[in-house]
């Protein structure tokens, strides 16, 4: 649920909410109406926005193994789901839990950081052409969440005979 | 070229099963706490564990390590298998065939959202015929009257029966150090029960986890 409006229903235990708090559940309500729409045109056009974004980063590791390419674009896909998912929700920790928490050890392990870090930067760009600034700016913090953790992406494990 | 389209037909989008807001769920009306898959769940409370632990040494003194350890060992074959069978299901393959990452990170964070600590897997010594288990902020550390030696033979019995079920060998588990002492985290030494249980001895003569992994590595090097 979304976090702030569950905040006022957990201030609401046992009084009644003040105008104050009745005037930010109506702006967290509206909000909640633009990350809606924001989510179903993230939803609706998420092939074009990745699309493109696989395409330069083939271009980019021309070399590399495409199962390690497809590997990262399916990490991505994830991200971009859960990433709207947390924006709907208005919840990073959902993005965390579900995806960002689970994702480093595997991006070590697989050596992916350089292509990740890359495709991110790419999905920025068809973002940036697809969506509406408005709607950017809703999914960017998102984004650069799941940017920074794969940036900092430490050797987690221990090393597997 | 790779079509995202296909790619999201054919494959499986990666997630983390375990998420404990996803996997642990209630079903309020009934009264019941469930994982993801519909069996129940009990959190237990502090006082109730240490009952058990000092009911037990009350009634049995020092054979309840050993029971302890067998309950232990009861619990995670039962735990192996549903770890196996939901985490195959959520792959779409058998357990053997998931990638090996995968199933390390689904096995430390089921660890974690049950509540039972943070878990590490070292296979530095596997090629020595050893696992090395370290859990921090475990639940078993706490409970029970101090020993003056590692004493979560709950945890020990569990790791066994669980990587016995993994590797279809029968494995003992050693703990070799515990937060109870102060150490900074619980370390297990798991392998086959005639090698591992060599440990015991040296365990009682005090000497500290490094100390006893390098004796169990000899152990093996000159055989």
């Amino acid at each position: 649920m979304d976090t702030a409006l569950q905040s006022l229903i957990y201030a609401a235990d046992d009084h009644y909410l003040s105008d104050a708090d009745l005037d930010r559940f109506g702006k967290d309500v509206q909000a909640l109406g633009d990350r809606i729409e924001a989510y179903e045109y993230i939803r609706e056009r998420e092939l074009s926005i990745l699309q493109p974004a696989v395409d330069y980063l083939t271009e980019e590791f021309l070399g590399s193994d495409p199962k390690l390419l497809e590997r990262a674009v399916m990490h991505w896909l994830s991200i971009l789901r859960y990433a709207a998912m947390a924006m709907l929700l208005n919840n990073s920790e959902y993005l965390s839990r579900r995806i960002l928490e689970w994702l480093p050890d595997l991006v070590e392990v697989y050596q992916l950081r350089d292509i990740e870090l890359a495709l991110y930067r790419l999905i920025l760009v068809q973002a940036k052409s697809s969506l509406s600034p408005e709607q950017l700016a809703l999914i960017k913090p998102y984004l650069e969440e799941a940017y920074a953790v794969l940036l900092n992406a430490k050797p987690a494990l221990q090393k597997a005979a | 070229m790779i079509s995202v389209k296909e790619l999201v037909r054919e494959s499986h989008l990666p997630s983390n099963y375990f998420a404990p807001d996803v996997y642990i769920q209630g079903d309020l009306e009934a009264g019941l706490i469930e994982n993801r898959k519909g069996a129940r769940l009990l959190a237990l409370p502090e006082p109730f564990l240490e009952a058990i632990y000092e009911g037990l040494a009350e009634e049995v003194g020092a054979a309840s390590e050993s029971v302890l350890y067998k309950c232990g060992a009861w619990w995670g074959k039962t735990f192996y298998r549903r770890f196996a069978e939901e985490v195959s299901q959520h792959y779409k393959q058998p357990l053997a065939e998931v990638e090996m990452i995968e199933f390390l990170q689904c096995f430390k964070q089921s660890w974690k959202t049950h509540g039972w600590g943070k878990v590490d897997l070292d296979f530095n010594f596997y090629q020595q015929g050893f696992i090395v288990v370290a859990v921090r902020n475990s639940a078993f550390a706490t409970s029970g009257s101090a020993l003056g030696k590692p004493k979560c033979f709950v945890e020990a019995g569990l790791l066994s029966s669980f990587f016995s079920g993994l590797t279809g060998q029968k494995l003992h588990c050693i703990q070799t150090t515990c937060e109870s002492l102060g150490a900074e985290c619980n370390y297990f030494v798991l392998g086959l029960p005639e090698r591992v249980k060599r440990a015991e001895a040296w365990l009682q003569e005090n000497h500290d986890h490094a100390t006893i992994m390098d004796r169990l590595c000899q152990g093996q090097a000159n055989r």
